[in-house]
C-alpha cells in the first residue's frame, strides 16, 4: 500500500495540480483541457470503438514489423558474430545506416508501395532490425569462447552450438535489443501514420488536432502512451520469464 | 636517431594500413551503390521510382546553389542542437538532484518511468497546439525526447559515485554545493556523456521526423516537398544528406569524448 502511494503519489499530485490550474481559470482550457474533460473524452472514445480499431491497426503494424525485424536482426547478428566475412560486409552498412532517421524512407516507400500497411511495416521493420542486429552481435561476441571450445571438443555440431550455446547465452542481450526495438516500433508506426496514412492512432491524433477536438487529441495520446507502456512492461516480464534460469545457471556466470 | 629511423620505416606501412582499413570499410557501401546503379540503368525500374546514383548526384549542385541544402540543414541542426542543449541542462540537473535529494526522486522517478517508453512523437500535436509549427515546438519536442535518457544516465552515474569518496569529502568539511561541483559532477561526467552520445542521433532523428510530420522548414520539410512534386532524385539526395549528417555527428561526438574525458576510455560500443 505504501509502495503504491509512493509510486503514484507524485503522478496524482501532477494530475491534481493540472486539474486545479485549468478549473480555476489560470490556464486556458483550449490549450490544456482539464483532466476530467480528457477523462470524459477517453471514455467516449473507448465506448465508441473508434480508438480501438485504430489502436489495433497501429499495434498490428508495430508488432508485425517488430517480429520480422527482430527475426532478421537475430539472424544477421548471429552471422556477423560467427563469420568474419559477414561482419566485414554488414558491419559498415549497419554503422552507416544506424543514425539514419528511418522515417525519412516513408516518402520513398509511399512512392513504391503506396499509402498503407506495407509502407508502415517496412519502416518499422528497418527501424527494429538494426538495434537487434547490434545487440545480438555484441551478445554472441561476449559468450565465453571456452563454452564453444568445450562443445566442439565433445563433437557438437555447428547448428547445435548455435542453438544450445550461442543463442541461450546471448539471450539477455538479444532481448534487451528487442526492448529498444519495441520502443522504436511505436515511434516509427506513429511517425509513418502522421506523415501519410488513412488509418491508425497516429493519424487519428493528428486529425483531432487539426479539427480542434483537443480533449480527444489528448485522450488519443494518452491511449497510445498507455499501450506503449503496457507493451514495455510485457517485454520486461518476458525477459524475466525467459531468463529465469539465468542466475541459477552457474556455467554461464563462472567464466 | 633510432626512433626517427623507425618512424620513417613505419610511416608507409601505417599509411598502407589505414588505406586498407578505408577500403575494407567502404567496399560494402560501394557494392550497394553499384547494385543500385545496375538496377537503375537496367531499365527494370522506372527512373521515377529509382533514379540512378548519377541522377541523384547531379541534383546536388543545383540544390546547393539554389540554397535548398545549406539553409534547411542549418535549420534542422539548430533545432536538434537547441533541443539537445536544453535536454542536457535539464536532464543533468534533474538526474543529479534525484541522486542527492530524496523528495526530488519521489517526484521525478514515476514520471520518468512512465515517460521513458512513451513514443514522444505522439506528443507532436500538443507541441504544435502550444507553440506553433516553427522552431520552438520542434526544439521542445527534441528536448522532451532526449531529456529522459540523460536523466537516467546522470542518475545512474551520480548514484554510482563511491560512498567513501563522498564521506571523505564531507569529513573534510566540504559543503553540499562544493561536493556536487568538485566530486559528484566530475565522477558523473562520463555517464552524462554516454547519455548524450545516445541522444545525439535521437535529437537529429526527432528534428527531421518532426519536420516531416508538421512541416515548418528544415531538411525534413524539404524532403516532403520533393516527394510531393515527384522529384525522386532530390528525395534520395535529402535522405543521403540526413544519413551523412548523423554519421558525421557521431564521429564528432567520439572525438569530443576523447578530448573532454580522456581519463575514461570509450567502451567498444
Amino acid at each position: 500500500m505504501k509502495a503504491i502511494a509512493r509510486r503514484w503519489g507524485s503522478i496524482a499530485a501532477v494530475l491534481v495540480a493540472w486539474e486545479l490550474a485549468v478549473v480555476s481559470g489560470a490556464v486556458d482550457p483550449t490549450f490544456l483541457p482539464a483532466v476530467h474533460t480528457i477523462a470524459a473524452a477517453l471514455w467516449e472514445l473507448a465506448t465508441a470503438g473508434e480508438v480501438w480499431t485504430n489502436l489495433l491497426v497501429s499495434t498490428y503494424r508495430a508488432v508485425v514489423g517488430l517480429v520480422i525485424g527482430s527475426a532478421c536482426g537475430v539472424a544477421v547478428g548471429l552471422m556477423m558474430a560467427t563469420s568474419r566475412a559477414a561482419n566485414g560486409f554488414f558491419g559498415p552498412l549497419v554503422a552507416m545506416t544506424y543514425s539514419l532517421p528511418k522515417a525519412s524512407l516513408v516518402p520513398l516507400f509511399i512512392l513504391w508501395f503506396g499509402i498503407g500497411d506495407t509502407t508502415n511495416m517496412l519502416t518499422v521493420f528497418l527501424a527494429t532490425l538494426l538495434p537487434v542486429v547490434v545487440s545480438t552481435y555484441h551478445g554472441v561476441k561476449a559468450v565465453p569462447q571456452v563454452l564453444v571450445w568445450s562443445a566442439q571438443a565433445m563433437g557438437t555440431s555447428r547448428g547445435e552450438i548455435l542453438r544450445r550455446i550461442l543463442i541461450p547465452a546471448s539471450l539477455l542481450s538479444i532481448l534487451t535489443g528487442m526492448r529498444i526495438a519495441l520502443g522504436f516500433s511505436w515511434v516509427l508506426t506513429i511517425s509513418a501514420e502522421m506523415i501519410a496514412s488513412k488509418t491508425g492512432i497516429g493519424k487519428l491524433i493528428f486529425l483531432y488536432g487539426e479539427s480542434g477536438a483537443y480533449a480527444h487529441m489528448f485522450a488519443g495520446i494518452l491511449a497510445i502512451v498507455a499501450v506503449a507502456y503496457t507493451a514495455d512492461r510485457a517485454m520486461i516480464w518476458l525477459m524475466h520469464a525467459a531468463l529465469r534460469w539465468h542466475d541459477a545457471a552457474p556455467a554461464v556466470g563462472e567464466h | 636517431m633510432e626512433s626517427a629511423a623507425g618512424g620513417a620505416v613505419n610511416a608507409p606501412a601505417r599509411l598502407g594500413q589505414s588505406v586498407w582499413r578505408a577500403v575494407k570499410f567502404t567496399y560494402p557501401i560501394a557494392l550497394v551503390v553499384l547494385a543500385w546503379a545496375i538496377a537503375a540503368r537496367s531499365g527494370w525500374v522506372r527512373p521515377l521510382f529509382l533514379p540512378s546514383p548519377q541522377a541523384v548526384a547531379e541534383q546536388f549542385w543545383p540544390l546547393l546553389v539554389g540554397g535548398e541544402i545549406v539553409k534547411p540543414l542549418a535549420v534542422s541542426l539548430w533545432r536538434a542542437f537547441g533541443g539537445l542543449v536544453l535536454a542536457l541542462v535539464i536532464g543533468a540537473a534533474a538526474g543529479l538532484a534525484m541522486a542527492r535529494m530524496r523528495w526530488v526522486r519521489w517526484g521525478v522517478d514515476p514520471v520518468v518511468s512512465f515517460a521513458f517508453p512513451a513514443p514522444k512523437i505522439a506528443f507532436m500535436p500538443i507541441f504544435i497546439l502550444w507553440f506553433g509549427i516553427d522552431d520552438v515546438s520542434k526544439i521542445l519536442l527534441v528536448a522532451f525526447t532526449c531529456v529522459f535518457p540523460i536523466i537516467v544516465s546522470t542518475y545512474h552515474g551520480a548514484t554510482a559515485v563511491s560512498r567513501t569518496v563522498i564521506w571523505s569529502a564531507q569529513a573534510m568539511g566540504t559543503s553540499e554545493r562544493t561536493l556536487l561541483r568538485r566530486v559528484v559532477l566530475p565522477a558523473t561526467l562520463p555517464y552524462i556523456f554516454t547519455g548524450l552520445r545516445v541522444t545525439v542521433p535521437v535529437a537529429l532523428i526527432t528534428a527531421y521526423t518532426a519536420e516531416m510530420v508538421a512541416g515548418g522548414g528544415g531538411l525534413g520539410s524539404a524532403l516532403m516537398f520533393a516527394q510531393r512534386f515527384f522529384q525522386t532524385p532530390a528525395v534520395f539526395l535529402y535522405i543521403i544528406l540526413m544519413l551523412l549528417s548523423g554519421v558525421v555527428l557521431d564521429q564528432v561526438m567520439l572525438a569530443a569524448r576523447s578530448r573532454l574525458i580522456p581519463w575514461q576510455p570509450e567502451e567498444d560500443a
